[in-house]
This record gives structure tokens, sequence and C-alpha cells, in this order.
């Protein structure tokens, strides 16, 4: 089991800016995805709009969208209308869930609060996704780790 | 694997890049989560206890100089290896994921 997990590949996760106006082609040179998490609503969807051609001048390749805080079918459809109008792919769609703002009243992350939350469930999704995407097929099947409790949750 | 997450403010983009760093690691991954943010909360996000979050502290700036491209523009270039910025100013969290704050630098009127 040790020797499974030592020899999965390791993976950053970057929590950006708002803006990658600042950004340099050497900061995000080895970024293998960027994820622009976009809400169904217009100038969250033009924000999201105006960071792709950015990041794609600074040589990021695979660029994806995220619909997030989603309520009803309705705004699934502009998130994806938007994104297909701007040739950008949906890699995952998540529902409004107030598990997230009950999470962050109470100062814990959402996966400590709920496991089972929807928005937990989704995400989960997307790192299976990740994997297939960006890595290829050369990672081992690992056991997943038991959740560890925090205990503040 | 490299994943950056970008978004409004408010687009719930800390808490799912928190939750997917937290996912990674429970499938098994080494994880590091760097807060780029400059109003940064992803230790929170995370589920950091208040002991760690004391601990969590920007990188400071001597990791990074300015240096001048042949065409004038200024950019950070980092000074040091990122295993030793990782060793000496990462966090460890729950599912054991790592997490850096970043750097408080080049962003003038930010936050």
């Amino acid at each position: 089991m040790g020797e499974i997990v030592g020899s999965a590949e390791s993976v950053t996760v970057m929590d950006m800016e708002a803006s990658l106006e600042h950004l340099s082609r050497g900061t995000v040179r080895h970024v293998d995805a960027l994820l622009v998490v976009a809400e169904p609503y217009y100038r969250a969807l033009e924000t999201a709009g105006r960071t792709v051609p950015l990041a794609r001048g600074l040589g990021i390749e695979r660029i994806y969208a995220i619909a997030n805080k989603l309520r009803s079918a309705e705004d699934e459809k502009a998130v994806m209308d938007y994104c297909r109008n701007h040739n950008l792919e949906v890699i995952a769609a998540i529902p409004f869930d107030e598990d997230v703002a009950t999470a962050d009243r109470m100062g814990c992350a959402v996966i400590d609060y709920d496991a089972s939350a929807r928005l937990v469930t989704e995400v989960g999704r997307l790192a299976d996704t990740l994997r297939s995407m960006v890595s290829g097929n050369g990672l081992v099947d690992k056991e997943p780790l038991p959740g560890e409790a925090t205990g503040r949750c | 694997m490299k994943i950056a997450i970008s978004g409004k403010g408010g687009s719930g983009k800390t808490t799912i890049s928190a939750t997917l760093a937290r996912m990674f690691a429970r499938q098994g991954h080494p994880v590091l989560a760097i807060d780029g943010d400059p109003n940064p909360n992803l230790g929170v996000a995370l589920g950091l206890n208040a002991g760690q979050l004391a601990r969590l502290q920007p990188i400071p700036r001597d990791v990074a100089k300015r240096e001048q491209d042949p065409d004038g523009k200024f950019r950070l270039v980092i000074t040091k290896s990122v295993e030793e910025i990782t060793d000496n100013h990462a966090v460890t969290g729950p599912d054991g994921v790592r997490v850096l704050m970043g750097s408080r630098v080049d962003h003038p009127g930010a936050g």
C-alpha cells in the first residue's frame, strides 16, 4: 500500500487570483490545465470569457470551464451556451449547494462538513476526469485513503 | 499534474480548489495546494485548524527576485528550488495536503 501511494503522481492545485493579467508566460508554462470557474450570470461569464484568450496567449493548451452554482436547467444552459460560443469545453457542472455556505459559516471545509455534499461528489468526478485527461493512463490504480476527521465539523 | 483554477471573486474557485486538492489526496496522490489569491482563504477552505492556519504564512519575498526581460518587462524569477520552498514554508493539513501561501509581492493596489 505504502509503495503504491509512493508511486502516485503528485498533484499541484493552484488557486489563482481572479485576473490573469499580471501572469507571465513563465509562471504558468508548466500548468497542465487551467480550470475557469463560471457562474451562470452575465458578468461572471464575461470574466471567464476574457480569461480564455489571455490564458491561450500564455501558452496554456488545456483550458476548461467549470459551471458552478447552477440552480436550474436554465442556469446550466446559460453557461453551456456561452462556453460553446466561446469555444470552451465545460469539464464539470456543479449544482448550487447550500452545504457550501453552511460549511463556510462554520469555518470548515465542505468535505469535512459533509463528505457526501453534491459539490464534493461533482469535484470527485472532476478529479477522475482530470486524471484520465491530463495524465493519460500511466497511473497505478490506488486504494483510496480513508478520510481523516478533523474534529472541527 | 499541475492544475490552476481561476474565476471571478465569489465564483467558488477556492472551495473547488480546496475540495479538488482533498479529493486527489484521498485518491492517494501527494498534493501541494498553492494559494495564489491576494485575499488568501484557501487554508480555511482546506479545513486547516487554528494552529495550522497560524503557521501558514506568505512565502518570504526573498524566494523571488525581479528581473528585467530583454524587452524591458519586469518579471519575478524564483531563486530557490520548489522543494526548498515547500520544505520550509508548506503547512500540512487534512488528508496530508500540503499548503503554500503565495508571496505577497508584485501586486500594487491589491487587497
